[in-house]
């Protein structure tokens, strides 16, 4: 390895690449970032422990303990994968530094090994946090020998190298030949989405598993299944089961052997990918920053005429709104994308989950007794009111303006208008999300029609509400001071504020619906009423306080 | 026509950003706003199209109080801010379709302005574009053409020739003088001495929130009774501060 290479990696470390703490300039962020690194990344690694641990007692029984190992290093492996893509495609071909590095005279393979090795150390705390608890549970329960523990730190060492060069190959081949290094956002939305939905797909399977988990299942599992985790694994990243031999067999020279072996290959494959790093990488990464435009010439006609049509400012607005919220990939994943998964996660909880098994036929016995149609609908609209506190359209849509709104005060569209269109956007948004869910409710539930239809009609005015509050809320303590869009809605607190307000606002309506059990038109009619006041009351404040808060804004 | 009577704003209770101005920025006229880094030309810009409140004073725009009717006031200004780095994922046209929308512009006059302005920009093929891939000079293109799309009585720019191309600024300084002479107020502010020199009928020097000078080149250079040019004179006003 060159000097250079090292060089590089020692400065983009110090530069703040790799956990990005540098970047984080504010005390709230470092604060939060301490904390997930001190109590929720423990809380996983101690969770999954007991899972190991459960696994390795159920496992003893059939001999086949080793299962938990193979599982150690294929979900470490796994893991690493996913993450290294997104982390491999910020950081070799979107991050701000790959222009500062092309005009030096490195080589393209040393740019690569920094950034490999740089991204490596991330990938370590991965590694750690699944890997460690599977050789300390192993390791003492079985009374392995010191040897254990030595080829254990050998085979961590080695870990993230196949996975993240893979990722690494994956990335750079995708860059090299199609355009995706130029479709920044695109990428990003399409990434970000089969992050989110992966990453939903792995908590159920764990949810599932520690559900299901008893020694007969288990072994039904393993036998039934062939260790499918275990093999695919083995199929998509071949030199684990040299580390898996090596780790079960410590005292014979096959497993000193298998050790070496996964090592070498290891260390090949990173040799081969700073080849393929000389080759390709140059070629995708150079005119990054050239400008892409398709100039369309054929839709000129159709864009002149759009152009020419006339539309209310609120209309228009609103339309603008919307298609920053779609655009903008940051904005996408946490505002738009967030409507469709929590009322699915919501829903698929309440059906999976252990208290919630007897959900899914108690709502069917409730609904066939007409007393209770009254809280059910209740219920309903208690969820819409969830469904619009838990995304962050409205409660960062000043936020979102930054640098920016300095725009929205010059234009001649009244600060109502204004507010108003941004409380619209959110609410569609909310109330696309929120008819998704009903739908998948009225499905899953087996709700009659007619109830799911009334659910929607008085439903919105809880969202309404929501909105409005929301709204207040960004104009009386926005975030307009960030440098990345990032800082707009993951750490802008308003978000938190309206999860919190609408889940005390939901819960009282829940609170109502048990407490009195109103008759089905008595729930209609009184949550029409209450909501309804609600709302004038709270727009009457926004008119008022909301466009004077409006007008003393200065971005 | 805009007028500016004992104008102050001041940041944070202690920075003084613009003390006390009068100004009338007249019709029929290209009225520079000249001042160095810092000097409180952006505030005062800012104020007049009612980005920023002022402390104190009275801002008219054609006679429209900017605080007690905004939007009116408002209708009557085209802006270009200083930077045209905005409404990035936006194609060209959805900007001005947003822009024609929130002025009110009518389809006839629409027409005209893709016909007319986006023509002589040289900006037809690239409409369909989103902003984002548009050059400095094209950013600054598309903020100008959104400004003019309501055919403003009242055009402000805010350091409007940096990044354009030789043709693009010759055009705009040509539209600004078209304009002006056509009984519209243009009011631009710029660090390039030799632009205004060149083109302006009256300057203003702003230094330290203070007008320090305002009228035309030659009052400035019977003033100070030397035949200089605008940059030592300039140089030599916001020295003596």
């Amino acid at each position: 390895m060159s000097n250079k290479t090292l060089l590089l990696t020692r400065t983009l470390i110090r530069n703040g690449e790799g956990f990005g703490i540098k970047g984080m300039k504010n005390k709230v962020s470092k604060v939060l970032f301490a904390l997930m690194l001190m109590i929720i990344l423990p809380g996983l690694v101690v969770m999954f422990s007991f899972f190991v641990n459960s696994a390795y007692s159920a496992l003893t029984a059939i001999g086949q303990e080793g299962v938990v190992i193979s599982w150690g290093i294929a979900i470490a492996s796994t893991v690493i994968f996913l993450f290294g893509i997104f982390y491999i495609a910020a950081s070799f071909y979107f991050s701000r530094d790959v222009e500062v590095l092309l005009y030096l005279p490195l080589k393209p393979r040393q740019i690569v090994g920094a950034k490999f090795l740089t991204a490596a150390l991330f990938e370590y705390l991965i590694t750690a946090a699944v890997f460690l608890p599977v050789v300390i549970i192993y390791g003492i329960r079985s009374a392995a020998g010191i040897l254990f523990y030595i080829y254990s730190c050998v085979v961590f060492v080695f870990i993230p190298v196949v996975p993240l060069c893979l990722a690494a190959v994956l990335v750079m081949v995708l860059m090299r030949f199609t355009n995706a290094s130029k479709q920044k956002d695109t990428f990003s939305i399409i990434a970000g989405t089969l992050a989110l939905i992966l990453g939903l797909g792995i908590n159920l399977t764990v949810q599932k598993f520690i559900i299901n988990m008893n020694p007969q299942e288990l072994e039904a599992l393993i036998m039934k299944g062939e260790n499918t985790l275990a093999l695919l694994t083995s199929g998509i990243f071949p030199t684990a089961r040299w580390a898996v031999s090596a780790l079960l067999d410590t005292v014979t020279t096959a497993g000193f052997l298998n050790l070496m072996l996964y090592a070498a290959v290891s260390a090949a494959v990173y040799i081969l990918l700073l080849f393929l790093g000389e080759m390709v990488y140059l070629k995708g990464v150079v005119g990054l920053s050239e400008t892409v435009s398709k100039r369309n010439k054929q839709n000129k006609t159709e864009a002149r005429d759009k152009f020419l049509k006339k539309h209310s400012a609120l209309r228009t607005y609103t339309m603008l709104e919307l298609k920053l919220l779609f655009r903008t990939p940051i904005y996408f994943l946490n505002c738009v994308i967030v409507n469709f998964i929590w009322p699915v996660l919501l829903l698929i909880y309440m059906v999976m989950g252990t208290e919630g098994a007897d959900i899914q036929g108690t709502v069917k016995q409730l609904m066939n007794n007409p007393d209770i149609a009254g809280t059910i609908f209740l219920f309903g609209i208690a969820l819409f009111t969830f469904v619009a506190g838990f995304n962050g359209t409205v409660s960062t849509s000043i936020s979102r303006e930054g640098q920016e709104l300095f725009i929205k005060k010059y234009i001649p569209v009244s600060y109502r208008t204004q507010i108003l269109a941004k409380v619209l956007s959110g609410f569609i948004l909310s109330i696309a999300g929120a008819v998704f869910t009903l739908i998948a409710a009225t499905a899953v539930f087996k709700l009659p029609l007619y109830i799911s239809m009334l659910i929607l009609a008085a439903g919105w005015m809880g969202m309404l509400f929501i909105s409005f509050v929301e709204i207040l809320l960004d104009l009386y303590n926005p975030k307009l001071d960030w440098d990345s869009e990032q800082k707009a809605v993951k750490q802008n607190l308003n978000v938190v504020y309206s999860m919190i307000i609408s889940s005390i606002v939901g819960g009282l309506t829940i609170y109502a619906a048990l407490q009195f059990s109103p008759g089905f038109i008595a729930a209609v009619l009184s949550s029409i009423l209450v909501y309804g006041v609600l709302n004038v009351l709270v727009y009457l404040l926004l008119r008022k306080k909301g466009v004077e808060r409006f007008g003393r804004l200065e971005g | 026509m805009i007028e500016l009577i004992g104008v102050s704003k001041t940041y944070g209770g202690t920075v003084k950003a613009v003390d006390n101005i009068d100004l009338t920025i007249p019709d029929g006229e290209i009225f520079g706003f000249l001042g160095p880094n810092g000097a409180g030309k952006t505030t005062t810009i800012k104020m007049i199209t009612g980005i920023l409140n002022a402390d104190s004073g009275t801002i008219k725009v054609n006679g429209i109080d900017i605080k007690t009717g905004p939007i009116e006031a408002k209708r009557q200004i085209g802006f270009v801010p200083d930077s045209p780095n905005m409404f990035l994922r936006l194609k060209g046209i959805e900007y001005l379709r947003f822009m024609a929308d929130v002025y009110d512009v009518s389809p006839k006059d629409r027409a005209q302005v893709i016909d007319d302005l986006v023509k002589n920009f040289g900006m037809e093929d690239v409409l369909n574009d989103r902003i984002q891939s548009y050059s400095h000079g094209m950013r600054q293109k598309i903020v100008l053409i959104g400004s003019l799309l309501h055919d403003p009585s009242v055009w402000i720019l805010d350091e409007p020739m940096t990044g354009l191309d030789p043709r693009s600024s010759f055009f705009l300084k040509e539209m600004m003088r078209k304009r002006a002479d056509s009984g519209k107020t243009v009011f631009f502010s710029t660090h390039v001495l030799d632009v205004a020199e060149k083109i302006c009928d009256k300057v203003a020097i702003i230094n330290k929130g203070r007008i320090l000078f305002c009228g035309t080149l030659d009052e400035m250079r019977n003033s100070s009774k030397k035949d200089e040019t605008l940059e030592k004179l300039f140089l030599e006003l916001t020295e003596n501060e």
